[in-house]
């Protein structure tokens, strides 16, 4: 799949392996439980093994319809089993990345000081994964953008949407790594707010002072 | 239902407005069919659009769902009630070979295509609902979308026109763009009273703090809103 080989390069098959998918979920609660592992809690380990396989699959899933009608309207329709399957094995490759990158995580954590330096560098985590699974997803797209270029912007609309999605679905399941200072819960209090508002509400106040 | 997806989906396909028919200046599918695809995607968006409000609950929750489930395909169609002599007369004029019925059938398919994208953004819309309080990001988020699925049927609407105007201008004859010039008027009156038509149609999201209203008072316009909006951001 990494390599994009074999049975898993890029074509039209859908992906239906139970056994598969498995795997990306098995390494998706792997990461969680090590990214929880900050303050040595059970308890913190659960909850993010549990969040980790939600916040990749759950951004999927609500931007799902919207890949399905656009890539109709873009008269792309019957190339939509070959862009499922790429972003399938995209999302898989962002689980597998992530678990290859627990042990750096776990060695990292003995090394880092504070709460924030681990929030940081899991951010760095998440972010070397995410690239990692935009390859596997140009890879799976280079030969459909050769045979129609609209397939570019199918996949950059795709990208843009489950980026935004993604971003609020990690803010709204945060605590990730569990501040050993505060007590364990699945969701932070408060964490119905909205990461974009948080972050422009900063930016304006940098601004404004 | 079954028959409504199917003639959704034959439609995002490009199946009614193929190159030989829309050549001919035909459009093969049927108002009253382009008219039922088009009402239930509206309602999904509306049902979607209207959760923020019903998550707070209150006495008007209930009033607001019905009212913005109703209003947003109504915001679509109205405004192509309003718009449509005018854009019928341009296009006319610019020679087009759509009588007017194929020409209203034309871009009833085109709203019918940006609700259908419209409606793919409902899961997204519900998700930032669940997982925000802010008013004012819910109403720019909501205005990116509409702009978006808009700008979608637009460009269904350019590849449509396209073909319509094909040949419409002997090469020798060196003329602007029918095609380009008709959209280009079009897009501006669609727009300008869909964006008015939606102000007037408010509230759609339903401000908390604020009883259920079906119309609000008459006052500023539409653009003054959004920058309102961004302003009340921060």
């Amino acid at each position: 799949m990494l390599a994009t080989r074999g049975h898993l390069a890029p074509g039209t098959e859908p992906i239906r392996s139970v056994r598969l998918l498995g795997v990306f979920l098995a390494a998706g609660l792997l990461y969680g439980a090590v990214i929880g592992a900050y303050s040595l809690r059970p308890l913190q380990m659960l909850y993010s093994a549990l969040k980790v396989p939600l916040l990749v699959a759950g951004a999927g899933l609500v931007c799902l319809p919207n890949l399905f009608v656009l890539n109709t309207v873009l008269g792309l329709r019957e190339d939509l089993s070959a862009v499922l399957r790429g972003a399938i094995l995209a999302q898989g490759t962002v689980a597998i990345s992530l678990a290859a990158l627990a042990p750096i995580t776990a060695v990292a954590y003995l090394s880092l000081g504070d709460y924030p330096d681990a929030v940081v560098f899991n951010g760095i985590v998440f972010l070397v994964a995410a690239l990692a699974g935009q390859l596997t997803m140009s890879r799976h797209y280079r030969p459909l953008i050769a045979r129609n270029p609209r397939h570019r912007l199918a996949r950059d609309a795709w990208l843009g949407l489950y980026g935004f999605v993604a971003i609020q679905m990690a803010w709204v399941l945060r605590p990730f790594v569990g501040d050993p200072a505060r007590p364990t819960r699945f969701f932070r209090a408060g964490a119905w707010s909205n990461a974009y508002v948080e972050v422009a509400t900063l930016v304006w106040q940098s601004l404004s002072r | 239902m079954r028959q409504t997806l199917t003639r959704i989906d034959t439609l995002l396909r490009g199946g009614f407005t193929q190159r030989e028919t829309l050549g001919e200046g035909r459009v093969d599918v049927d108002v009253r069919q382009l008219a039922s695809a088009a009402l239930p995607l509206g309602v999904v968006y509306g049902l979607f659009m209207s959760l923020y409000s019903v998550m707070r609950g209150g006495a008007g929750s209930t009033l607001q769902l019905i009212a913005t489930s109703l209003k947003v395909p109504m915001l679509f169609l109205l405004t192509l009630l309003v718009t449509l002599p005018s854009l019928y007369v341009l296009s006319a004029l610019a020679r087009s070979r759509l009588s007017y019925v194929h020409t209203v059938r034309l871009l009833l398919a085109a709203v019918t295509v940006n609700l259908a994208l419209l409606a793919s953004f409902g899961p997204v819309t519900a998700f930032f609902t669940l997982s925000t309080e802010s008013y004012p990001f819910m109403i720019l988020l909501n205005v990116a979308f509409f702009a978006v699925s808009g700008s979608v049927g637009l460009s269904f609407l350019r590849k449509a026109l396209d073909i319509v105007f094909e040949g419409a201008t002997a090469p020798a004859i060196p003329r602007p763009d029918p095609a380009a010039r008709v959209f280009k008027a079009w897009t501006l009156i669609y727009a300008v009273v869909g964006a008015q038509m939606g102000w007037i149609l408010r509230p759609f999201v339903g401000a908390p703090g604020v009883p259920f209203q079906w119309f609000r008072e008459r006052e500023s316009n539409f653009f003054v809103a959004v920058w309102d909006s961004l302003l009340r951001l921060f």
